[in-house]
């Protein structure tokens, strides 16, 4: 039963303008938009909000800052609450550490040799080397949710490129990439210029890396090799179960069933396996090794990933910057390519879209005006050039 | 890549056109923008990657697809080379090895050692040298290694030793084999029928024979200097 009203609350209902929609005390509540009745009059609805009584019933009172436009939004910047744990940004702030300061690169694993030492100490190490790896896009917060580069390596023949692909690279005037993957970054300084080559001068002689790959395949695999269970006896009246699993699980009393993630044979290898904090030995931009120590899952050939180790102290932030440096002192045109790259990208999009693209394959090839521009500079050059190697024979 | 598409570029016509621009604007441009020109390698051209309609023989869509080692505009990637192991092989080898003595001993050669061969591997920390057969050479570069086997105390004892480390300061060839091994690897010797015995005795007379031939110098300091007789036993 419905709590029974003081009759001096529903003394002010029964008045004709109280039941109005538009009374102040229902539009300061439910922000209804109210189609104002003349039978209304401001000294009215100034009493209604002088009797404090009547305030306490209808919306009570706190002591808290007043909620603003939404109240319906809760745990506010300015609810006076403290930061949440969960959710994208606690996420990332709670993953801060662990996430390295700047990207890694991908590799391929050529094989397994070894380091002596000039006091007879014998390392043996993993030779990693880069095939052309470039920067092909970088991901924000703002957009993505988090920051990462997306790095490329080797070469594909278009052949084997999808369309979707090939307009991808084309946007980024980078050739068709074998691999492409994504390294997770801890902010916006680590993001770098896209299409410029790493090269192994990257990592620091020293410094610790994590790297991943897949492990080698094995197959369909038994109990015994898959998780290293103990097989059964090979004798004492054992037929034909030496190597098989045995039980699976209890009975009737515990629900006659197997419970889920039971470890079993099947699939073995070809896993992702992370290496942690491996030390660099050696860098060779000539030969575009890494030399790590120590082994790396996967056989020879199989693409590894090489990132600056989560779990200890990136390499000195000096070191940092000259990398960085060296990147901008290569590539100083990066940005320039990425954007004709982009607007010619923007052209034959249109022209796909048009269908004008078989035309503009017979017309031939429409260089972009930033394009011509430099051609034009450098064939300029090359025509003073020798002109001034003409005059100077004229002199001689 | 993709030939067809960059055959049918008229570059001819591109080049008629580009003239006639520089020239317009030759005619305008100062002597200062003249000085700052520089030449640098040519930007990148992409070629088309056509995908054809399979029912209708037409282009039905194409891509520009840039030249592969196109970094930044400019072609300057090319692919690492593949023999890299061989490489760091060599390097290491020539630091290790500067005069190509080990390799020439291990190598395939006439004069190399061979299965059967009996040595004797000082240590360079000192301590007794161990003598043995040679059952096996497993050659791997920079990471080559000999196994040996010798009787020590009527136990047999095998040990692995990497030619090129630093640790092994001297090998002497104590004894060549009468007869080349038909095997590369002497596993047999562990079984009792074919096992050596211990090589004892050929050391022995080996040092013996030495002293006898050997200046009364050397011979005093015979011990030590193991590591320059292995050149010298070599070349016997």
């Amino acid at each position: 039963m419905a709590p029974r009203l003081p009759a001096r609350c529903w003394r002010q209902l029964s008045s004709p303008s109280a039941l109005s929609p538009s009374s102040s005390l229902l539009s300061k509540t439910c922000r209804l938009p109210a189609p104002t009745p003349v039978t209304l009059s401001a000294p009215a609805a100034s009493t209604y909000l002088s009797t404090a009584s009547a305030r306490c019933a209808r919306t009570g009172w706190s002591t808290l800052p007043p909620r603003t436009a939404k109240p319906y939004r809760f745990n506010q910047v300015t609810s006076g609450l403290p930061a949440p744990t969960t959710g994208p940004a606690a996420a990332l702030k709670r993953k801060e550490r662990t996430t390295p300061v700047r990207a890694g690169v991908l590799a391929v694993k050529k094989g397994m040799t070894v380091f002596m030492g000039k006091r007879g100490a014998r390392i043996p190490c993993t030779v990693l080397q880069l095939d052309r790896v470039q920067t092909v896009f970088n991901k924000t917060r703002s957009k993505h949710g988090y920051w990462a580069v997306q790095v490329g390596m080797g070469e594909r023949h278009p052949d084997n490129v999808g369309a979707p692909l090939l307009g991808y690279f084309e946007a980024k005037g980078i050739p068709p990439k074998q691999v492409l993957a994504e390294f997770r970054v801890r902010d916006e300084s680590g993001l770098l210029p896209v299409g410029v080559q790493l090269q192994p001068d990257w990592f620091q002689v020293g410094q610790r890396v994590d790297v991943r790959s897949n492990s080698r395949g094995q197959g369909f695999a038994g109990g015994m090799k898959r998780h290293g269970f103990a097989g059964q006896e090979k004798s004492h009246g054992n037929s034909l179960n030496h190597r098989t699993i045995g039980s699976v699980g209890p009975s009737q009393g515990s629900g006659s069933r197997v419970l889920p993630g039971k470890k079993m044979p099947g699939r073995m290898g070809n896993q992702r396996v992370t290496v942690q904090n491996l030390p660099v030995l050696l860098v060779d931009n000539d030969l575009g090794i890494v030399v790590v120590k120590g082994c790396v899952a996967g056989p020879k050939g199989c693409i590894v990933r090489i990132q600056d180790a989560c779990k200890k102290e990136p390499p000195a932030r000096d070191f940092v910057q000259q990398a960085r440096q060296r990147l901008e002192e290569r590539f100083p045109d990066a940005e320039a390519h990425l954007q004709a790259a982009r607007e010619r990208h923007l052209e034959l999009k249109a022209a796909r879209r048009d269908k004008r693209i078989a035309e503009l394959l017979e017309g031939g090839l429409t260089v972009p005006q930033s394009q011509a521009d430099e051609i034009e500079q450098i064939l300029a050059a090359a025509e003073e050039e020798d002109k001034g190697g003409r005059n100077a024979e004229v002199m001689a | 890549m993709n030939a067809a598409p960059l055959a049918r570029r008229p570059l001819g016509c591109l080049k008629a056109t580009l003239r006639q621009t520089r020239h317009q604007r030759l005619l305008v441009r100062h002597m200062a923008t003249e000085a700052s020109q520089t030449t640098s390698k040519p930007p990148v051209q992409h070629g088309f990657y056509p995908i054809t309609d399979p029912k209708k023989k037409t282009i039905r869509t194409a891509f520009a697809v840039y030249p592969q080692g196109t970094v930044a505009g400019v072609k300057n990637a090319s692919p690492p080379p593949s023999n890299v192991l061989q490489a760091l092989h060599e390097a290491q080898i020539k630091r290790l090895d500067p005069t190509g003595v080990r390799t020439a001993m291990f190598g395939k050669n006439r004069d190399a050692v061979k299965p059967g061969d009996v040595l004797m591997i000082t240590h360079r920390r000192g301590g007794e040298p161990f003598a043995g057969v040679v059952m096996s050479i497993r050659r791997r570069g920079i990471d080559s290694a000999v196994l040996l086997r010798n009787h020590l105390g009527k136990i047999g004892v095998e040990m692995w030793f990497k030619i090129y480390n630093k640790n092994v300061a001297g090998i002497d060839i104590i004894k060549r084999a009468p007869k080349r091994a038909r095997r590369a690897r002497l596993t047999y010797m562990r079984q009792p029928k074919h096992d050596m015995g211990s090589v004892e005795n050929l050391v022995f007379e080996w040092k013996r024979t030495r002293k006898v031939f050997s200046t009364a110098k050397s011979a005093a300091g015979a011990g030590g200097k193991n590591a320059k007789g292995a050149k010298a036993a070599k070349k016997k």
